[in-house]
């Protein structure tokens, strides 16, 4: 019965080691956390669609996958996740510079993600399992990766 | 010996488990869960009798017949609902701000007219289990329609929810509005527009 009992507490102390090992590795070197930038994943689903200008939307015809609450991820370039997150809702942006008289234009629709992202050389953004999207650096209206589609 | 005195009781034990399992699939005490909102249960009663109409305008195009079906499965004929009664068309997506910020006003507007115009959601673009969820968050109690190829969607020209289409008594295509309609006004257009009447 006692030998038993030794036996049990030699396993479980050689499990607690092995545990604190790998406990100790994961806080090595090749897991340190990335130093991340905040920016702003913008895309522009250019479908020109009539709407109010500054509405929610959602992209059409074939970009129907671009709405609230959409899963999505950015990658880097070897497809790596480095955020995954839901859309927000899409913003009604005015096709032309021009006033029509009429309060349903042609517009875009404009997505803005807030995100924080390790340094890449590249990044994409994939959209409810599609195929991913080219992000572009852009700090004209401060830092943001876009992309216009299609 | 003593797998002699251990069958029995194991036998004992496993019969008792079969009589604790059936005693489970014919407990009276288990609510049945509720059907899906948007089905057979959101249909229309009959016509009210002191239903009174306006006639529909001379040349206006017919609305696009359709058939879908329900949330729970029930087959739905649109020209079936509209031979008695004028029918309001609310295309919608769970995922849907605008939807959603007007779905409680246009759920008690279609509880008022219930019977004398029958709402019927279209719903497309969207996941079963977000669309029930959205259907009981806001109360909807009229049949929906789950539109997966988006037929009914194309039929009339919706390519983004929210979208508002009334259809007179007879099928008439009366009015549409692509992005909706605020529900008090949709309430001032059907007064104008089919009743003939003060609810």
């Amino acid at each position: 019965m006692r030998r038993r009992t030794t036996t049990r507490a030699g396993a479980l102390l050689a499990l607690l080691l092995a545990g604190t090992a790998g406990v100790a590795g994961c806080t090595g070197d090749d897991a340190a956390p990335e130093d991340v930038s905040a920016t702003t994943v913008r895309v522009l689903v250019r479908d020109i669609n009539l709407r109010p200008v500054g509405a929610d939307c959602a992209g059409t015809g074939g970009y129907q996958y671009f709405h609230h609450k959409a899963p999505f991820r950015v990658l880097d370039g070897e497809d790596r996740a480095l955020v995954t997150g839901t859309l927000p809702a899409g913003t009604a942006v005015a096709v032309f510079d021009e006033d029509l008289g009429v309060e349903r234009v042609p517009t875009y629709c404009e997505f803005a993600v807030p995100v924080s992202v390790p340094q890449r050389a590249a990044y994409r953004l994939e959209v409810a399992g599609k195929p991913a999207h080219d992000l572009t650096s852009d700090s004209s209206e401060g830092p943001a990766l876009v992309a216009v589609v299609p | 010996m003593t797998r002699r005195r251990l069958l029995p009781l194991l036998l004992a034990l496993l019969l008792a488990g079969t009589a604790g399992v059936a005693g489970c699939t014919g407990d009276p005490a288990e609510p049945a869960p509720p059907p899906p909102a948007g089905g057979a249960a959101a249909l229309p009663g009959p016509v009210p009798t002191d239903l009174a109409l306006r006639p529909a305008p001379e040349g206006a195009p017919a609305a696009p017949a359709f058939t879908g079906t329900l949330t729970d499965g029930t087959p739905l004929t649109a020209a079936q609902l509209w031979a008695d009664r004028p029918v309001v068309l609310t295309f919608f997506s769970s995922w849907c701000t605008i939807c959603a910020d007007r779905q409680d006003a246009l759920s008690e507007l279609a509880a008022t007219y219930r019977d004398r115009v029958v709402f019927v959601g279209v719903a497309a673009v969207d996941q079963p289990d977000d669309l029930q969820e959205y259907l009981r968050a806001h109360r909807v109690a009229y049949p929906v329609v789950v539109d997966e190829e988006q037929a009914i969607w194309r039929s009339y020209a919706v390519r983004e929810p929210p979208a508002v289409v009334i259809v007179a008594k007879g099928g008439a295509l009366l009015r549409g509005w692509p992005g909706g309609i605020e529900v008090a006004d949709l309430d001032q257009r059907l007064r104008e527009l089919v009743l003939a009447e003060t609810p």
